[in-house]
């Protein structure tokens, strides 16, 4: 029989560990996490990456130069005079380039090309060039303003790991321009302003919230207009025009709204460039039109046309959406054919770097991007190769980063190239040969058009047109490879993850599933009447399934995923109501009911209805959720009232948690004084708690004192020893009983047990000791929340304990009407419905990241991030917590019974482990393939990829809860099996 | 045992109808359309006890002293179902409002219509009517609303449900209609018998027609409301996702589901009673 007990285990453990595999397989596939440089170019970029050793050193003292050296610096390092010193950047917000350029030789339509006839005269007489800048999805506002800033391609990861800041803290082109000492003045998206906070010496943002506002975005924009274009003391301006995606998202690419607001925009266009004419003859100009588009056309529209929310939701990877317009206005060459202007392609990521050099600063550092050198015509020829060139440097850096084998070592550090190798090759091989290769072809031309240049003359076109071919190649095919590396997804991994995930999930559900079955054979024989409430449980068990797949269904659907919290509190509440209804199944009628059957009804009935209330009370406490977070929650009602109140409640909620922690602790009767000494020192972490309370919380948050802090390591130091020491201690301490069972508190004591079985199996000492064990679990870790949660969450903890302890109640007096395993599943519900009731939600937006750095003395990130997780999944491992209580609540009904001692641990741990992973692996499995098919959804980034994060700590929730669980049980049943032998030899 | 005397045991009471509605708070209008009731109720019954005098002289095996046949489920159900549509029509043409734009107005007219056909019509069918008068029946559905109202909103707002006093009527208004499509029958066929209630709404075990045409409704009903509940969260921002419009729709839409299913029942067992009966 242990044999089996030992089956069970490693066949768990197999689901786990392949679960684990497929988990991170999958994770690492799906988001890819490139190796990025950190901090920021200085004035190194100007020299080959070789010699990145010498200069490297001196980086710090650069950047901190006045701005004023460091652009001298620039200047003369780069060897290249700044073309502009102003720059006007308007972003058309969702322009496709099609709308100015046409499609495939095509020109545009007649509509649109009638509603900006200046733009147009603009790019038929050459003052202006346009290109389909491809963007990179997603094609949401947000990221794309970071690719055309940076030149870099963010993975989803990199946005999920800086939540608590929407600051785009990366190098940029942004932050060189502000270094070098550019005044730079923002009007429209206030993306920009939380992007780029302090940067702007005047910003008017608008905020993209009211979607049906196709006017006012873009007044609100125009008004100040005129004025700073009169004015001369910004180098940088950035208009951000709202109105055309709003056009968009409320009517579509055809819009009727369409053609005026294109016109509205020309207007902007020829107010800008007349006014630079007019007014600044002399001063070179430069404006920038650029773009992106989402898309519209197609009949998904309908269905993905949701409006443009307050987090800017959108982005998928068509043509449409990606097709997004760069139009330079102001370079004065002469690209008068209109044919190939509707040809010019680009990517949205080369706008930095040509921006960049363009302006003096240096690349910044993660760009993938490459110059578009059609831009470049107003340079000489060795300013058009120098600027190829620190591209090309720039470029080779970030290889370096991300391709370890890469190094062309023999480039001298003075940038002129070795004269040894003097033809070129043809490049193939690995991608580090191919990339080296294509490299030092492109620096020997270069170096050799130099030498030439110098000597003779009339070779040097022809040299000087190669080494601009081999720049391009190299550039393009590295810009290619370090793109596909941010955005490609590896098939294979994914595959591979995912089968071993749904194998995993396979394995576990089928263990649940021969438990079930093994456990109810047992129980058949040895019930006399097997048909007993057949009907009631089977409907509880339906309902469970139905949940289950109810969810997974509903997470196809973003709004659902948006509002989990619904579902969760709908499901669970109904759950508890259909128990409600099996209660009143059991209630006899009349006369019938004996003293004990009418106490063991009120007391379900009673624990039934606290549960219910309870979760509304919880449900109601935070809105929750994405669309309805505006609507009046208690929360909102509460902090409206003031902080007094807040206190008062969390004074109350603390106090009632020592009383339901105390009262719960009484109700075990055996050993008084291993009672008293846990709850004790409950008490005294309780004490100290509301100690901090009183003494450390001001108005909105905790003081960050030293005496705050070290009051909170205290806390830390008495719940550890609390918890810790119940679990080592108490199996050793609890009286091992010889005699009889004392009836005491035992409703099943009808079936006497014979006396050889209690010698040999530590049964009631086990169901005791997990007893107390449990409770210090469950108190330890609320006292653990109230310390670290949000002063507004203490009341939900309350009620999460007060619902935990109705549950366990409801658990005993339910006896054996109630299938194991659908109790378990109503706890984990009941996990996840607290865990939405304590703020949570699925976006990263609400991860308390303030209380995670209660009691840290010094800054800490894995600290910090153990903090932030006990805090985001606190009801969850709370409910996986309370499975050591609900083992010894349920090991009433079957201890009394004849089992040997492997049969008991397999019974106890049986289902509070398998069910919680057999659930979470469904779920897990489910939520991943629902990923995989939405990899192309519009919000996948925004709705899809932050859940599934959510999901993946769920699942390390539910490792660590279960393995205390099982470490818990598995370790206090040896021992007292242990201390029983010794005794029963002892005798 | 005794199918003739079932079937005439109704017209007795339809004769004292008149006494009665005149002390309930019901209007003339109700009091006429009763009279109408009483009348098409005892042709039907002679109409069917002289077939089953024909049919079925030898032996009848029906079972119940309150039986009832397909047609008068039929009829009843019917009335029932018209009595909802004939609310909505109400509303809809006569004071032109509908759920959507006046979900608590509507939903009253509704109630005006549909409250008096239920209770009016299932108290004739209520248990033991020689121990228990058919005024008695009529208070205790009465009672029975008012007190599953209760119920059902405490269910709607555990459920998630707003509260709120701009919510308060609404709530109030939508309980009552759940409260007449549950409890109001079984409050007037059943009384206060503890054990037939636990039998139908906790075992659903219906055994007779009556208890099959109370029953089924009153779970689908539940059931189309639980499901009308689900797109509320939804960002679709129609106005009919608004509490308690969907959530009135679906468990109209439930009730009606179930009159038909409880009807298709009825006839099934009808035939299966009638095998066993030959």
């Amino acid at each position: 029989m242990s044999c089996s007990c030992t089956k069970w285990t490693l066949l768990t453990l197999t689901g786990v560990t392949l679960q684990l595999i497929g988990l991170s397989l999958f994770v690492f596939g799906f988001f890819p996490v490139k190796p990025a440089l950190s901090g920021f170019s200085g004035p190194e970029s100007y020299n080959a990456p070789a010699c990145d050793d010498l200069v490297g050193n001196r980086n710090p003292s650069e950047i901190s130069r006045p701005s004023d050296q460091l652009r001298s610096l620039y200047q003369e390092l780069s060897g290249i005079p700044p073309l502009f010193d102003r720059l006007i950047l308007m972003v058309v917000d969702g322009l496709p380039a099609e709308f100015v350029l046409g499609k495939d030789g095509k020109p545009p339509r007649k509509v649109f090309t009638e509603a900006m006839p200046y733009t147009q005269s603009l790019l038929a007489s050459g003052k202006a060039i346009g290109y389909h800048a491809k963007a990179a999805p997603p094609t949401v506002t947000m990221p794309r303003l970071k690719a055309m800033v940076s030149g870099a391609i963010g993975g989803f990861l990199d946005v999920a790991f800086n939540f608590n800041t929407q600051a785009f803290l990366d190098d940029n082109l942004l932050g060189q321009l502000f270094s070098i000492g550019w005044k730079m003045v923002m009007l429209g998206d206030e993306t920009w302003l939380k992007l780029f906070p302090g940067l702007f010496t005047r910003h008017d943002g608008v905020s993209s919230f009211f979607v049906k506002d196709t006017v006012e975005v873009d007044k609100n924009v125009s008004r100040h207009l005129g004025n700073e274009l009169s004015r001369d003391d910004w180098n940088l301006l950035i208009l951000h025009y709202l109105g055309l995606d709003h056009v968009g998202h409320v009517g579509g690419r055809n819009s009727v709204l369409m053609a005026p607001k294109l016109a509205e925009m020309d207007e902007i266009v020829k107010m800008i460039h007349t006014s630079i004419i007019l007014t600044q003859e002399n001063d070179q100009e430069h404006t920038l039109l650029t773009n992106y588009w989402r898309f519209f056309k197609s009949s998904r529209m309908v269905v993905s046309d949701h409006g443009m929310t307050e987090n800017g939701n959108h982005g998928g990877s068509s043509f449409e959406e990606t097709d997004s317009l760069a139009l330079f206005i102001g370079l004065r060459n002469h690209v008068s054919d209109y044919a190939s202007a509707t040809h010019n392609t680009a990517h949205q990521v080369d706008i930095a770097p040509t921006l960049a050099l363009l302006l003096g600063v240096p690349i910044p550092k993660n760009s993938v991007g490459v110059m578009i050198s059609e831009t470049f015509d107003l340079l000489k020829d060795d300013h058009q190769l120098r600027a190829l060139e620190l591209n090309s440097w720039q470029l080779l850096r970030l290889l370096q980063a991300q391709l370890s084998g890469l190094s062309c070592g023999n480039t001298p550090c003075n940038g002129v190239g070795d004269s040894q190798r003097s033809g070129t090759s043809d490049c193939n091989g690995s991608i580090e040969k191919m990339l080296c290769c294509l490299y030092m072809n492109a620096a020997v031309l270069h170096s050799s058009w130099k030498s030439k240049k110098v000597s003779d003359r009339p070779n040097s076109w022809e040299d000087y047109s190669n080494a601009i071919a081999a720049y391009d190649k190299f550039l393009k095919t590295a810009s290619e490879w370090l793109s596909s590396r941010a955005t490609d997804k590896p098939v294979g991994m994914l595959a591979f993850g995912v089968a071993a995930m749904l194998l995993s999930c396979l394995i576990l559900s089928s263990l649940v599933l021969y438990m079930c079955r093994e456990v109810y054979l047992v129980e058949k024989e040895r019930l006399s009447h097997p048909n007993n409430d057949m009907r009631g449980w089977l409907l509880d068990e339906t309902f469970v399934v139905g949940v289950i797949l109810i969810i997974v269904i509903s997470m196809t659907s973003s709004s659902m995923v948006e509002e989990e919290q619904y579902i969760w509190h709908f499901m669970t509440s109904t759950l508890f109501l259909l128990l409600l209804r099996k209660t009143a199944q059991l209630l006899p009628a009349g006369s019938i009911l004996s003293k004990e059957q009418s106490r063991k009804c009120k007391f379900q009935i009673c624990s039934i209805s606290v549960l219910v209330i309870c979760g509304r009370i919880m449900r109601g406490w935070h809105q929750g959720g994405v669309n309805w977070t505006n609507l009046p929650d208690i929360s909102k009602w509460l902090e409206q009232a003031g902080s007094d109140h807040l206190k008062t409640i969390q004074l109350v909620s603390g106090c009632l948690v020592i009383c339901v922690g105390l009262y719960s602790l009484s109700l075990f009767e055996t050993k008084k004084i291993i009672i008293v000494v846990v709850g004790f020192s409950f008490s005294i972490s309780g004490l100290l708690l509301l100690l901090r309370i009183l003494k450390f919380q001001d108005y909105k948050h905790v003081s960050s004192s030293y005496g705050a802090t070290l009051l909170a390591q205290i806390i830390y130091a008495v719940l550890a020893t609390t918890t810790i020491g119940s679990f080592v201690t108490l199996p050793w301490l609890m009286p091992i009983r010889i005699s009889n069972m004392d009836s005491n508190h035992d409703i099943n004591s009808s079936s006497p047990v014979p006396s050889d079985v209690q010698y040999k199996s530590p049964g009631l000492e086990l169901r005791d000791s997990l007893y107390v064990i449990g409770w210090a679990y469950i108190l330890c870790w609320c006292a653990l929340q109230l310390l670290l949660q949000l002063p507004i969450n203490s009341m939900p903890i309350l009620l999460l304990l007060v619902e935990i302890m109705a549950s366990m109640l409801y658990f005993f007096y339910e006896g054996q009407h109630c299938t194991e395993w659908v109790e378990v599943s109503a706890l984990y519900f009941l996990g996840m419905a607290g865990h939405f009731a304590l703020g949570n939600s699925n976006t990263l937006a609400t991860i308390d990241v303030a209380g995670a750095f209660i009691g840290i003395s010094n800054h800490s990130t894995v600290l910090s991030g153990i903090l932030m997780f006990i805090i985001t999944y606190a009801s969850p491992m709370l409910v996986l917590v309370s499975m050591v209580v609900y083992m010894s609540v349920k090991s009433y009904h079957f201890i009394p019974q004849k089992i040997d001692s492997g049969h008991l641990l397999k019974r106890m741990l049986g289902f509070p482990c398998l069910v919680p992973l057999g659930l979470n692996s469904i779920l897990l499995t489910a939520y991943t393939i629902v990923l995989l098919l939405m990899r192309n959804h519009l919000f996948v980034w925004s709705v899809f990829s932050p859940k599934y994060l959510y999901v993946c700590g769920f699942t390390v929730c539910i490792y660590i809860g279960v393995s205390v669980v099982a470490a818990t049980g598995i370790y206090t049943y040896s021992v007292l099996a242990w201390r029983k032998t010794k005794q029963s030899s002892n005798h | 045992m005794q199918s003739k005397k079932a079937n005439e045991d109704v017209s007795p009471d339809l004769k004292v109808r008149p006494s009665v509605s005149a002390t309930s708070p019901e209007s003339l209008w109700n009091e006429r359309f009763l009279w109408g009731l009483g009348l098409i109720q005892a042709s039907i019954n002679d109409q069917i006890s002289n077939r089953k005098k024909h049919r079925m002289s030898k032996a009848s095996t029906w079972n119940s002293s309150q039986s009832m046949s397909i047609t008068q489920a039929f009829l009843i159900h019917l009335i029932c179902g018209l009595g909802l549509a004939v609310g909505i029509c109400v509303a809809h043409n006569v004071y032109s409002i509908n759920l959507i734009s006046h979900p608590s107005h509507t939903l009253c007219l509704i109630l005006a219509v549909e409250t008096p056909i239920v209770i009016l019509l299932y108290s004739c069918f209520r248990q033991n009517p020689d121990k228990c008068s058919y005024l008695k029946a009529v208070v205790r559905a009465i009672l029975g609303l008012s007190v599953g109202a209760l119920i059902s909103a405490l269910g709607a707002i555990a459920l998630g449900a707003p509260v709120g006093i701009q919510y308060l009527l609404k709530t109030i208004n939508w309980s009552l209609l759940i409260s007449l499509f549950t409890c109001v029958p079984a409050a007037s066929v059943f009384g206060s018998s503890w054990a037939d209630w636990q039998r139908i709404f906790a075992h659903t075990k219906p055994n007779r027609s009556i208890e099959y045409m109370i029953c089924i409704p009153a779970h689908t009903a539940i059931i189309g409301a639980w499901f009308g509940a689900w797109p509320m969260p939804l960002d679709w921002e129609k106005p009919w996702q608004e509490w308690p419009i969907c959530v009135s729709y679906g468990a109209m839409v439930g009730y009606l589901v179930g009159i038909v299913a409880s009807l298709g029942l009825a006839i099934v067992r009808g035939r299966k009673q009638h095998h066993k009966g030959d």
